[in-house]
């Protein structure tokens, strides 16, 4: 099975980018600081300052990614999933909602932030501003590698349809007495197309052979082994 | 390496196991349908003196001690149905909230959060139960989750990727959901009733469902007789709004048509819908909008178990899909609760008694918030 990876983009700790712009490795510990609409996206936005923490760091990251395509503007809906790796999900934002919920026996409970309370969430905002229309989900899994959504998202292109697929993973930094070392705060997405873009250079291509991810030809192991691939492929 | 097709395989389900407000097993539930039976009573677990319900369909005899969550005992009764499972069976899990009684628990004791507050733990502990090798993942698509866990299940075997996949999904009635459809406004201040013209909003209800899916011939060779075929599939975003479905339903439309293409069905075949069916305003106005627009003047029978079971959030699916399996064996669908005057575009296709199909195809639709839709069609006489 395979794909082509046309477009990734972050918000992570080192900051809110793409990979046309630096080949720096992006998955790095440190603080993560949550996006500004302006950040984001040139035009006002009501419903971004609105969006819970996690959200918006998925949110900014998709835009980043399909910006990188050249698939942030659209005209009519398109066939294109995402599919999300998380290990902590929305839990801050399930704790800011119990926060509202419990002091008055749910008199002050939050409508706003209870419709964040599904991890899958921020992934309807994404559809609903860039006209994605394909499966999307997020995905729950212990998963040393964070390879789990590619592999999701090259099966999703072959078996069912959809014209690409944004892959990647989103996490908050979760409260300390969860934290294990090695993580990386932040939304990391790919848009794999099952074709190479008709309009950018494509970063190269990604295979599922079995269980193991190769990307131009080359096993990767991890995560951020491939994102670090990627952003070295691309000719400058 | 050449592209697989999904061609390879045929899909059946041979085990189902139900814990839900109408009791442990299918049977009763069925049963409890057919006679149009609810589940949905006043709730006893926490106080609704500050929300606009005090309605929700809670399983019997649901307790846990204090260090467990609820989640753990609706687990033990589901795996005492299921038995033994194959060794090598995949496990595809489908909870919105998984442990939520034990993180409100946390948080109102301003304790640390445990950790079982990560989907991870309760695959764990899934997994154990099942004793089964696969860790399992999560599938997080809202209310859709199980109808997308079983589509992706039988995906996974109709390329040969798999020959057996353990389907297993449950949510709770817990404050913290209870509240926050309070909040928005969503619950009905009576049981709900789904495409009633006088319906006001949702009911939430509480399930576990263990669905079992083999290839034709794992279930050959474990002696399984299969219950139905899982012939098709599609899960579609309708790209709309967080919160309320696109009211032209394109996306459940698009999710629709996506499982008749798979099922190589034409829509004159399917001989009965197992709708999602919440209750609220748009949602059901949605589903007839979608409907009548696949179908034509071939829609045939519709139900929805809601006003019986509540809406079980991400068990929702699993649970109807196994129904659906009942449905198809008996050639019949039971009764909408609640549905005394239907919706006008659902005129003469939905009540309140059991209704006789015809037909070898069923097709069962989730849809949820984050704008997502997911369809399964079920075949009989397999």
């Amino acid at each position: 099975m395979k794909g082509w990876i046309n477009g990734i983009g972050w918000v992570t700790a080192a900051g809110c980018n793409s990979g046309r712009n630096t080949d720096q490795q992006p998955l790095c510990q440190g603080s993560l600081e949550i996006p500004k609409r302006k950040q984001v996206f040139e035009k006002p936005d009501m419903r971004f300052g609105r969006l819970d923490e996690f959200s918006r760091i998925g949110l900014a990251a998709i835009a980043f990614c399909l910006r990188d395509a050249g698939e942030e503007s659209w005209s009519e809906k398109r066939p294109i999933g995402i599919i999300a790796a998380s290990r902590y999900g929305c839990l801050q934002t399930d704790i800011s909602y119990l926060q509202t919920m419990l002091p008055e026996h749910g008199k002050l409970a939050s409508p706003n932030l209870f419709a964040y309370t599904l991890s899958n969430s921020f992934l309807g905002e994404a559809a609903l501003r860039f006209g994605l229309t394909g499966t999307t989900l997020v995905l729950n899994q212990a998963d040393e590698s964070a390879l789990s959504s590619l592999r999701y998202a090259l099966e999703e292109l072959a078996w069912n349809g959809q014209q690409a697929v944004i892959a990647g993973s989103c996490d908050l930094a979760p409260p300390a007495e969860l934290s294990r070392k090695g993580e990386y705060p932040g939304g990391l997405f790919m848009l794999i197309g099952k074709e190479p873009s008709t309009d950018m250079a494509s970063y190269g291509e990604i295979e599922l052979r079995g269980d193991e991810i190769f990307f131009a030809g080359s096993k990767v192991n991890d995560f951020q082994a491939l994102v670090g691939d990627v952003l070295a492929a691309l000719i400058r | 390496m050449a592209v697989r097709e999904i061609v390879v395989s045929r899909v059946v389900i041979s085990k189902v196991a139900t814990v839900t407000a109408l009791g442990d097993g299918l049977d009763p539930l069925w049963q409890g349908l057919l006679d149009g039976e609810s589940g949905i009573a006043p709730l006893t677990r926490f106080s609704c003196e500050n929300y606009v319900s005090r309605y929700a369909a809670c399983i019997d005899n649901l307790q846990a001690s204090a260090e467990l969550s609820l989640l753990d005992t609706i687990l033990e009764r589901v795996a005492v149905q299921m038995g033994a499972l194959p060794e090598d069976c995949r496990l595809l899990v489908a909870s919105t909230k998984g442990e939520i009684d034990r993180l409100t628990m946390a948080c109102r004791q301003k304790g640390v959060i445990p950790p079982t507050a990560l989907f991870e733990l309760l695959l764990g502990k899934i997994s154990r139960r099942c004793s089964l090798t696969d860790p399992g993942c999560n599938i997080n698509a809202a209310c859709a989750s199980s109808t997308i866990a079983v589509a992706r299940a039988a995906a996974l075997i109709a390329a040969g990727e798999a020959e057996s996949v353990l389907v297993y999904a449950a949510d709770l009635v817990s404050e913290f959901v209870f509240s926050g459809f309070s909040a928005l406004q969503a619950l009905s201040n009576e049981p709900c009733r789904p495409f009633d013209q006088q319906r006001k909003g949702l009911t939430l209800g509480e399930a576990g469902v263990a669905l079992l899916l083999m290839s034709e011939e794992c279930a050959d060779r474990h002696a399984e007789a299969p219950l139905a075929c899982v012939a098709g599939w599609g899960v579609a975003n309708d790209a709309h709004h967080v919160t309320a479905p696109a009211r032209d339903g394109c996306g459940l439309i698009l999710a629709s048509n996506q499982a008749l293409k798979k099922a190589d069905i034409s829509a004159t075949q399917i001989a009965a819908i197992n709708t999602h069916g919440t209750g609220t305003l748009y949602n059901d106005a949605m589903e007839l909008t979608a409907f009548n627009a696949v179908f034509g003047e071939s829609l045939p029978p519709l139900h929805g178990v809601k006003g019986s079971l509540g809406h079980c959030l991400g068990a929702a699916g699993g649970v109807e899909i196994a129904i659906g399996c009942r449905s198809l064996q008996q050639q019949m669908i039971p009764g909408t609760v609640g549905c005394l005057d239907a919706e006008d575009a659902g005129q003469g296709k939905l009540g309140v008694t059991s209704q006789k199909i015809s037909g070898d195809y069923l097709l069962c639709s989730n849809s949820g918030f984050g704008g997502i839709n997911a369809v399964v069609i079920l075949q009989g006489s397999v």
